[in-house]
C-alpha cells in the first residue's frame, strides 16, 4: 500500500499539476479568508470553511480523474494486479494519496490560524472541528472520484462524471431546502446531504453521527472501487 | 514448476482459450507460438492472475494462482505485451517503485544493480522513461519482471517492435535467463521460438495444436515423406507410373517443363518410397534427373497445423476481444490476443 501511495503522491508533485492545483486552491481560499476574516475583523473561520467544500467540489475531479484511468491507459494496471498486493492495498494507496494532497493543501491554510491568534482569540475547538470536517467530507468526494476513475480509461470521462455527481449532490442539497422537511422525501434528502451535515459542523456542532456518515460513505465507495478492480479480471 | 489443467476462458460467446492442459518443468524455456488471436495473451494473462479463468486451474510451484495468489505472484515475473511503464518516472525511480510494490526483501542496491546489468540498463538509470526508445522501454519492462528474482518469467511478445540487432541481444538475454529461471514466452515468429526455446506449444484458436521440441515438431512433419523429382518423360505417363507405386499417396506436377518436368510426390508416413519409385521409373525407361527428400521447415509445419485446425473449426471466430467483458467492444478495436 505504501508503494502505491508514494508513487501516486510523488506522481502528483512530479508534474506542475500538483503545484498549480494547490496554488489555485490557496488563491481562492485566501481571498475568502481575507474577505470574511481579515476585512471583517472576525475570528470565525467557520464561514471560510463552509465555502471550502464547494471549492473542493470543483477541484476534486481533477485530483482523482487520473488515479485509475491513467493506469488503464498506460497498461500499468497489469503491474499492480500481478504484484503480490491485494486490490485493497491498491485502492487504499491511491485513496490516501488523494487525501495526502488534500492534507497538503489544508496544511497550507494553517497561517490563517496564526493570523487569527496574532490579532484575536481563536476558538481552538471550532477550528479543529472545521479541519476534521473538511477532511472527512472531502474524503467522501475523493472516494467517489476514485470510484468513477476506476470505471473508465478516459481521464476526461472520469472528470466529467465526477463533476456531474458532485454538482448533482449539491443541487440535491439545495432542493432539500425548498422541500417540506416534515415529509419523508425532504427529510431523506437533507439526511443524505453531505453539505447539510457539513454545515452543521461549521456552525460549531460536533456530531459523531455526521462523522460516521462521512466515513462510512467513504468506505462504501472504496469498497465499490475494489469491486470494480476485481471485476476487471473477470 | 507450472501445472495448467483444463484452462478455459470465454468472452461472452467467444472461447478464447479452450481446455488447455500442459505443464512446464523447472528451467525450461517454453515458447507459445500461434497466429494473432490464437489466445497467447489471454493464456498468459491467466497464468499471471491478471485475468480470471472461466474454468481450470493454474498452479505455480505448488501455489494456485487464485487461492494462493499472494505466493504465486511472488514466483512470477510478468512482462505484458506493452511494458507497464510510468513515463513520468526515471528508470531508477520506477524500478525502486516495483521493488517496493513486490515487497522484495533482497538487498535493494545490489539487486537493482544486477537486474539493470542483466537487462542492459546500467547507462540509462537516471533517464526519464518517457525519453527512452522503444528498445530500452522493452528492457525496462524486462527489468521490472526480473525484480524479486522470480522463479518463473512470463514474457509476452518480448521482441515485438525491436530492431534486428535488439532482437538478437534480447534473445541472448532470454537464453541467459533460462539458465536460472523457468521462462514462458510468446511469439508469432517461428525462427525466434526455434532459436530460444527448449519446447514449443503451438496454439491455435485457443487450443494446443502441437507440443514438443522444435526438432520433434520438425520430425513430426517429416513423417509424411515428400520427394521432389525431376523426371524425363511425358508428364501424364510419368504421373500415372508414380501414382501406381505402392506407398505413394499423391503425385503432382510442380513445375511443368515439357519432357523434363518437376514432380512433387507425397508418401504414406514412415515409408521410404525412393527405392520403389526408382524401380518403377526404370521399368518404364523414365530417367530420373534429380531426386531429393523435401524437409519441411517449421514454417510449413506451423502453417499445416494451423490450416487443418482452421478447416476443423471454421465456426471459430478469427479475432477475439481482449480483456473486455463485452465482445463487441473488443471486436471494434480488433483486439489482438
Amino acid at each position: 500500500m505504501i508503494a502505491v501511495f508514494r508513487r501516486d503522491m510523488q506522481g502528483f508533485f512530479r508534474s506542475p499539476l500538483g503545484y498549480v492545483y494547490i496554488g489555485a486552491f490557496l488563491a481562492i481560499m485566501n481571498l475568502y479568508f481575507f474577505a470574511t476574516c481579515v476585512l471583517a475583523s472576525s475570528s470565525d473561520v467557520g464561514s471560510v470553511f463552509s465555502n471550502m467544500l464547494i471549492v473542493f467540489l470543483f477541484l476534486m475531479p481533477i485530483l482523482t480523474m487520473r488515479l485509475f484511468s491513467e493506469e488503464y491507459k498506460q497498461g500499468t494496471d497489469r503491474l499492480l494486479l500481478t504484484a503480490p498486493v491485494s486490490v485493497w492495498e491498491i485502492v487504499g494507496g491511491k485513496f490516501f494519496a488523494a487525501v495526502g494532497v488534500l492534507l497538503t493543501a489544508l496544511l497550507c491554510t494553517l497561517p490563517w490560524i496564526g493570523i487569527i491568534a496574532l490579532f484575536g482569540t481563536p476558538a481552538w475547538a471550532d477550528i479543529l472541528g472545521c479541519y476534521i470536517a473538511v477532511l472527512c467530507a472531502s474524503a467522501v468526494f475523493a472516494a467517489m472520484g476514485l470510484f468513477l476513475s476506476s470505471l473508465t480509461e478516459s481521464q476526461l470521462i472520469a472528470a466529467v462524471l465526477s463533476f456531474a455527481l458532485f454538482l448533482g449532490l449539491y443541487v440535491a442539497d439545495m432542493l432539500s431546502y425548498s422541500m417540506d422537511s416534515s415529509r419523508l422525501p425532504g427529510r431523506l434528502l437533507s439526511w443524505l446531504s453531505i453539505f447539510t451535515r457539513y454545515d452543521s459542523f461549521m456552525s460549531g456542532q460536533f456530531s459523531l453521527g455526521n462523522l460516521i456518515y462521512f466515513l462510512s460513505l467513504t468506505g462504501l465507495f472504496l469498497f465499490f472501487t475494489a469491486r470494480v478492480l476485481e471485476r476487471r479480471r473477470l | 514448476m507450472i501445472q495448467v489443467t483444463g484452462l478455459t476462458r470465454r468472452f461472452g460467446d467467444l472461447t478464447a482459450v479452450s481446455d488447455l492442459t500442459f505443464s512446464v518443468k523447472e528451467g525450461e524455456i517454453v515458447g507459445f507460438l500461434g497466429p494473432n488471436g490464437a489466445g497467447k495473451t489471454t493464456t498468459m494473462n491467466m497464468l499471471t492472475g491478471c485475468l480470471r479463468a472461466t474454468a481450470g486451474t493454474v498452479c505455480v510451484d505448488g501455489a494456485d494462482i487464485e487461492t494462493d495468489a499472494d505466493r504465486a505472484r511472488r514466483i512470477i515475473g510478468y512482462l505484458p505485451e506493452n511494458p507497464p511503464l510510468y513515463p513520468d518516472m526515471t528508470v531508477e525511480e520506477y524500478l525502486r517503485f516495483v521493488f517496493r510494490l513486490k515487497k522484495c526483501t533482497l538487498p535493494r542496491g545490489e539487486h537493482l544493480d544486477s537486474v539493470c546489468a542483466m537487462a542492459g540498463l546500467s547507462d540509462v538509470r537516471g533517464r526519464l522513461i518517457r525519453n527512452l526508445s522503444r528498445g530500452y522501454r522493452q528492457r525496462v519492462g524486462l527489468a521490472q519482471a526480473l525484480i524479486g528474482d522470480p522463479k518463473v518469467l512470463i514474457l509476452d511478445e518480448p521482441t515485438i517492435g525491436l530492431d534486428p540487432r535488439q532482437i538478437i541481444e534480447l534473445r541472448e538475454v532470454i537464453r541467459r535467463l533460462g539458465e536460472r529461471h523457468t521462462v514462458i514466452l510468446s511469439s508469432h515468429i517461428l525462427s525466434e521460438v526455434q532459436e530460444v526455446c527448449d519446447r514449443v506449444l503451438v496454439l491455435h484458436h485457443g487450443r494446443i495444436a502441437a507440443d514438443g521440441t522444435p526438432a520433434q515438431l520438425r520430425a513430426r512433419a517429416a513423417q509424411t515423406e515428400q520427394l521432389g523429382m525431376t523426371i524425363e518423360g511425358e508428364p501424364q505417363a510419368v504421373l500415372a507410373v508414380l501414382r501406381a507405386v505402392p506407398g505413394v499417396t499423391d503425385a503432382a506436377l510442380s513445375d511443368e517443363n515439357g519432357k523434363k518436368s518437376v514432380y512433387h510426390i507425397t508418401a504414406e508416413p514412415d515409408t521410404d518410397i525412393r527405392r520403389a519409385v526408382f524401380n518403377a521409373l526404370s521399368q518404364h525407361s523414365m530417367v530420373i534427373l534429380s531426386m531429393q527428400q523435401v524437409e519441411r521447415s517449421l514454417e510449413d509445419i506451423f502453417l499445416a497445423l494451423t490450416e487443418t485446425e482452421d478447416t476443423a473449426d471454421a465456426a471459430q471466430p478469427e479475432r477475439l476481444p481482449h480483456k473486455k467483458k463485452f465482445p463487441w467492444f473488443g471486436r471494434k478495436r480488433g483486439g489482438d490476443q
